[in-house]
């Protein structure tokens, strides 16, 4: 049997770290519910601009446009791949890294030539420890995601696209399905394709109406793809984001409940020590009357 | 007189949604008016400052960022980046945005960087231009 002191020492230990994981599974819970409103706040704005892309696209099919390029002619293993790689900026938070690093891993077994933009802390630490090439200029936190952030980092990315610095973009972000699941995924930003603005099929005895675009079709397309790219960015911010506080919250909530469970358990245990040191006490003080008794 | 729908969308709220009589953007070559019944049509929006008629007589200014106005069956959405109304604008704020732009468009930049500052520059001077018609007290 254990020594009262030590488990009442480890109880003590066990109730501390409880302290800090409850605190930590309020404030994940909090930020996430701050999360999931930024998202529905730009939900209206990002679905009108894809709405917008597939409508002109319906107008324009012949339209050809630098977003658009899927630069055929650069062979597979001398294609630039970017990747943005969202992490969290720390660990105690379940398989939530784990799954995006190794989605990413993925991602670099493909041929190519790849280089990695990487937006929190455990991420870029890791795959600077694999000798992978990563922007070292890319900084950017993935606390509090802000629609000027993603600005900056579009523009980054379509600096370099539209310089042939890079062929392909891609995201690597969780998504969110509901609270309860959330899935890492990988989202091609560039080009741009035609495919994913699904087209509405419509039956050919509709009446389809006619859009004039001013200035031209090019100009408007040029100012709305940027912000889309942009967008999009925002959007897998704000949910890896949401993720990233719903999977620490997981952790926390699991972690809590353990060491309730493990302090259930360990107070049986001292209960009982404690019982059998009163009982040998008792024993000990009757054997010892007794033993005066019978002299 | 005719009205018509009138959506804004900004890119972190919807900024008003109803009906309007008339409209004023401002496009990449200068000014638009939109009446009722326009012609379906798209058009790109620079920064700059729009201007709605929501009841007669009464016009309500916006400052809007780039974005496009989409004109179709008498529906006009109007989607751009950003969208304050004059009383929203931090005239500190938008004047420091300014101070920050301009002294950065005088280092040495490259050309990304440059094109980035000039944005923010604008939308701090069109942000300035709209709080300083409304405010007498600016000085």
């Amino acid at each position: 049997m254990a020594n009262i002191r030590e488990i009442q020492s480890r109880i003590n230990s066990v109730k501390d770290t409880m302290k800090i994981t409850n605190a930590m599974y309020m404030i994940s819970s909090s930020k996430m519910t701050h999360a999931r409103k930024k998202l529905a706040d730009t939900e209206p704005y990002f679905y009108a601009l894809q709405g917008e892309i597939s409508r002109i696209l319906r107008h324009m099919p012949e339209l050809r446009h630098r977003y658009f390029s899927k630069r055929e002619n650069v062979p597979a293993d001398e294609r630039k791949i970017g990747s943005i790689v969202i992490t969290a900026d720390k660990g105690l938070a379940g398989a939530y890294n784990h799954n995006i690093v190794k989605l990413e891993e993925e991602i670099l077994a493909k041929p190519g030539i790849h280089k990695l933009f990487i937006v929190g802390e455990l991420g870029r630490h890791y795959f600077a420890k694999h000798g992978v090439e990563i922007d070292m200029n890319f900084q950017y936190t993935v606390q509090k995601p802000t629609m000027h952030r993603a600005r900056d980092i579009s523009s980054v990315l379509i600096d370099q696209f539209l310089n042939r610095e890079l062929d392909e973009v891609y995201v690597v972000y969780t998504r969110m399905e509901n609270s309860v699941q959330a899935e890492a995924e990988v989202l091609k930003l560039l080009p741009l394709e035609r495919a994913s603005f699904n087209e509405m099929i419509m039956p050919l005895n509709m009446y389809r109406e006619e859009i004039d675009l001013y200035p031209s079709a090019e100009i408007v397309m040029e100012s709305i793809a940027p912000n889309y790219i942009t967008g999009m960015i925002y959007g897998t911010l704000v949910e890896a984001y949401a993720s990233e506080h719903n999977a620490r919250m997981m952790a926390m909530k699991s972690a809590t409940d353990s060491a309730e469970s493990l302090i259930r358990e360990l107070s049986i245990v001292y209960n009982r020590a404690r019982q059998a040191a009163i009982t040998q006490e008792i024993t000990e003080v009757c054997s010892g009357a007794r033993a005066q008794q019978n002299k | 007189m005719d009205t018509f729908g009138l959506k804004v969308i900004a890119s972190d709220r919807v900024f008003y949604e109803g009906r309007c009589r008339k409209l004023i953007i401002p496009a990449p070559d200068g000014q638009k008016g939109i009446l009722p019944n326009h012609e379906n049509m798209v058009i790109a929006i620079a920064v700059g400052i729009a201007r709605m008629e929501l009841t007669e007589g009464e016009w309500t200014e916006v400052a809007v960022g780039t974005g496009f106005a989409e004109i179709v069956n008498n529906r006009v959405t109007l989607l751009v980046d950003t969208a304050e109304r004059p009383e929203e604008i931090d005239i500190r704020r938008a004047r420091e945005q300014r101070e920050r732009a301009e002294e950065q468009m005088r280092q040495k930049q490259s050309i990304q960087e440059y094109y980035h500052t000039q944005a923010s520059l604008a939308r701090a001077m069109n942000r300035l231009k709209l709080a300083r018609d409304k405010r007498w007290d600016f000085k």
